[in-house]
């Protein structure tokens, strides 16, 4: 009786260790976690890379860009992702900049939504006058200032409610960096960061908790994502770019602000900060996401997984950027794809230069 | 089958007011194994209980211990909520911003958390919960003792008084925030400022002050339904079941003789209702207490529909934030440096405020002599 048992059980088991055995000759699986903003993309990337190369199997979760950051200090996942470039300390805290690959995917912007019943034109803003209705400066919609840069519109006599995110975000993160620019006092008192202190206004949480207290506020204005707002017809504005023209943020100008760069690189750490972004046709609310990696992928088993993971970046970063478009995001230009290529033969496994490397 | 025979406190003593008799009451006549078993397994499950809250205090308090040691009690005080450093530019006496080359000169501020905004949200927000819940429930609670079992309702009430109890506060939050939200922003909100907006006394229902770089601004609050109020209403209609079912245990207690004695003595219906609350009041206080714990408690659905600002306004009509909306909207992704065991300092606080409701109400409805005491 015992031994029939015992002779089942190890049958099982050798089964079950066969089966293993055979899934992980065939297949690869990789995970990464992190940013929300880029996580449409990613799962677009990940399911069309699949169709390419049906034995590489990679699982990406948006839980945010501080939680990627931790995944991969702690090494529970193959890549991490964040909408806000790494600070000095996050970078330490994986080894420093030589330890890591830091690379940018897409570039993507913030806008500022607004709802007012009866005005249909597309309203213009700057950052100054965005600072200041955040900062309480300006509070009805009939203000002189955006009467003054909004001709021919009839500006309603409607209180301003400023809605803000609550949740730390790269969102957050890469608009009040970009009022900080714009406005010294907006730097001094509510300074730029993924989580800020807001004065006033609403909060909600994510890009659909603002998107819904804009939608059912008479006179609201917040900062989502601009393909969340496309995605969900919500009205938002044009920002005035450091060149005095007003921009409405579309793949085609938030890719005008990722332009150039070519200073960017630092080793394989390439950051750039391209909000206020110095061309004509530039979206001045835009900003990279990035991914982030070991430069030497001993957190992956074998160097097959790190030529698979190397395979599936190299491919995001060149034939992938054209789905980029259809999502609303804005694909790297020229200049940058190539530097981000060539951080990408620099990326080891144990060691080992990987067969991917060109 | 073998039937023991009950033993005095099994069968329990309906005077004793003592609480349990005996240490160990378990049948002494003749312990079987099943007793055994019983009685291991009975305490071990009270040893559970009471092992897992002494482990989450010990948990929250060490993990909070960054923010305990840097802030101390000023964390309770502490006006101010803010997870980033501000590049601050410096003024020279005059209030001008000082350059330096051309340059800014630009102080680093650090962060900084202060929990005070929280505590006051979340005790006017349950305090005006209270107000608006607890009159409706002792008058439901006063129909279902006195009146609903004339008319044989009582039953078909109950439930649906207690059925409030079972609906998840996530349906509460949406419910507040695309039916309750609106109908304030659109009617309340217009109409309290047409008609109270001219009272000078009333000012500060309808303004509120920001300063910015020093200066004041004064500034109309924009009405837009989700603030105070519109948390406070979720919240009373949330707390409205157990205190309801909880005062409705404790005027069913009251004796028949108090009652009769009432009304032989000339008493009207209203004030033999009344004297049945006085007698019950310790524990209707308790109710209420419990009640408050709830209100103070409650997460997603005042998240929802409460605004989530860090401020300290007085305006029922401002947006404002409590301990655990607050917990509810940062806690899944948490800033660098003390953010994350100020949260959890957030939420220490809130459970030792939360014991002592419970202690308190505890008192209230069991433990005090005299009054009518409710099974719990």
């Amino acid at each position: 009786m015992m031994t029939r048992w015992i002779r089942c059980a190890s049958l099982a088991a050798s089964m079950l260790l066969a089966a293993v055995a055979v899934a992980s000759s065939k297949d690869v699986r990789l995970s990464g976690a992190g940013a929300t903003f880029p996580a449409p993309l990613y799962t677009l990337w990940v399911s069309e890379f699949q169709k390419l190369h049906p034995t590489i199997k990679i699982d990406y979760r948006s839980i945010g860009s501080g939680g990627g950051v931790k995944a991969i200090t702690d090494r529970t996942v193959a890549f991490g992702a964040s909408d806000a470039p790494l600070n000095a300390r996050e970078i330490e805290a994986l080894g420093g900049p030589d330890a890591i690959v830091h690379i940018p995917t897409v570039a993507g912007g913030v806008v500022p939504a607004y709802n007012l019943p009866g005005v249909t034109a597309e309203l213009k803003f700057t950052g100054e006058i965005i600072a200041d209705i955040y900062l309480g400066k300006i509070s009805s919609w009939d203000d002189p200032r955006l009467r003054e840069i909004n001709p021919g519109v009839t500006l309603p006599r409607l209180a301003i409610t400023p809605v803000f995110r609550t949740d730390g975000s790269g969102t957050t993160f890469v608009f009040t960096s970009y009022l900080a620019t714009q406005s010294p006092i907006f730097a001094g008192e509510i300074g730029a960061g993924k989580q800020v202190n807001w004065p006033l206004g609403q909060g909600g949480k994510g890009n659909e908790g603002v998107a819904a207290a804009i939608q059912q506020t008479r006179g609201a204005l917040g900062y989502v994502e601009q393909n969340y707002a496309a995605a969900n017809k919500i009205a938002y504005g044009a920002v005035r770019n450091s060149k005095g023209n007003f921009i409405r943020a579309t793949p085609a100008t938030m890719s005008a602000a990722g332009e150039g760069h070519s200073d960017a690189l630092k080793g394989t750490v390439f950051q750039a900060n391209i909000w206020n972004a110095a061309g004509p046709d530039a979206y001045p609310i835009s900003a990279f996401t990035y991914l982030i990696f070991f430069r030497n992928l001993d957190n992956l088993v074998d160097a097959a997984d790190a030529e698979a993971f190397v395979k599936f970046v190299r491919w995001a970063v060149s034939d992938g950027q054209k789905f980029a478009a259809d999502l609303e995001y804005a694909p790297l230009s020229p200049e940058v794809r190539a530097q981000v290529e060539s951080v990408l033969d620099r990326v080891t496994h144990k060691g080992q230069p990987l067969s991917t490397a060109k | 089958m073998s039937q023991t025979t009950p033993t005095p406190a099994a069968t329990g003593d309906a005077t004793a007011r003592s609480g349990p008799s005996r240490a160990g009451g378990f049948g002494e006549a003749k312990r079987s194994v099943g007793d055994w078993l019983l009685g291991v397994l009975c305490r071990s499950s009270a040893g559970v209980m009471i092992a897992m809250l002494v482990s989450l205090l010990g948990v929250l308090t060490w993990s909070a211990w960054p923010a305990i040691s840097a802030y101390g009690l000023g964390f309770l005080v502490g006006t101010e909520w803010r997870v980033n450093e501000l590049q601050r530019p410096v003024r020279d006496d005059a209030g001008k911003i000082i350059f330096r080359d051309g340059e800014m000169v630009t102080e680093t501020v650090p962060q900084m958390f202060g929990a005070l905004p929280v505590m006051y949200g979340t005790a006017m927000s349950s305090l005006l919960a209270l107000m608006i819940a607890v009159p409706l429930s002792f008058g439901a609670a006063l129909f279902l003792v006195r009146v609903a079992p004339k008319l044989r309702i009582a039953g078909p009430v109950s439930f649906l008084v207690e059925f409030l109890a079972a609906i998840p506060s996530l349906a509460y939050g949406l419910w507040g925030l695309f039916v309750l939200a609106p109908f304030l922003q659109e009617y309340v909100g217009p109409t309290a400022e047409r008609w109270l907006g001219g009272v000078p006394w009333l000012r500060w229902m309808f303004y509120e002050q920001v300063i910015v770089a020093g200066r004041l601004i004064e500034r109309p609050i924009a009405m837009t339904g989700r603030d105070l109020l519109c948390g406070s209403l979720i919240l009373a209609i949330m707390v409205l079941p157990i205190i309801t079912s909880v005062s409705r245990d404790v005027l069913k207690g009251v004796p028949r003789s108090q009652i009769e004695g009432t009304l032989a003595l000339g008493a009207t219906w209203w004030q033999s209702c009344l004297g049945m609350l006085r007698y019950g009041r310790s524990g209707l206080f308790g109710a209420v207490m419990l009640g408050l714990a709830r209100a103070a408690g409650e997460t997603m659905a005042v998240a929802m529909v409460i605004g989530n600002n860090n401020q300290i306004s007085a305006s029922p009509f401002a947006p404002a934030a409590t301990m655990a909306s607050l917990l509810a909207n940062e806690f899944q992704d948490p800033g660098e440096g003390l953010h994350r065991p100020s949260l959890l300092y957030v939420a220490l606080v809130l459970l030792v405020m939360s014991l002592l409701f419970n202690v308190v109400a505890r008192w209230f409805v069991v433990g005090k002599g005299g009054g009518v005491s409710a099974a719990h």
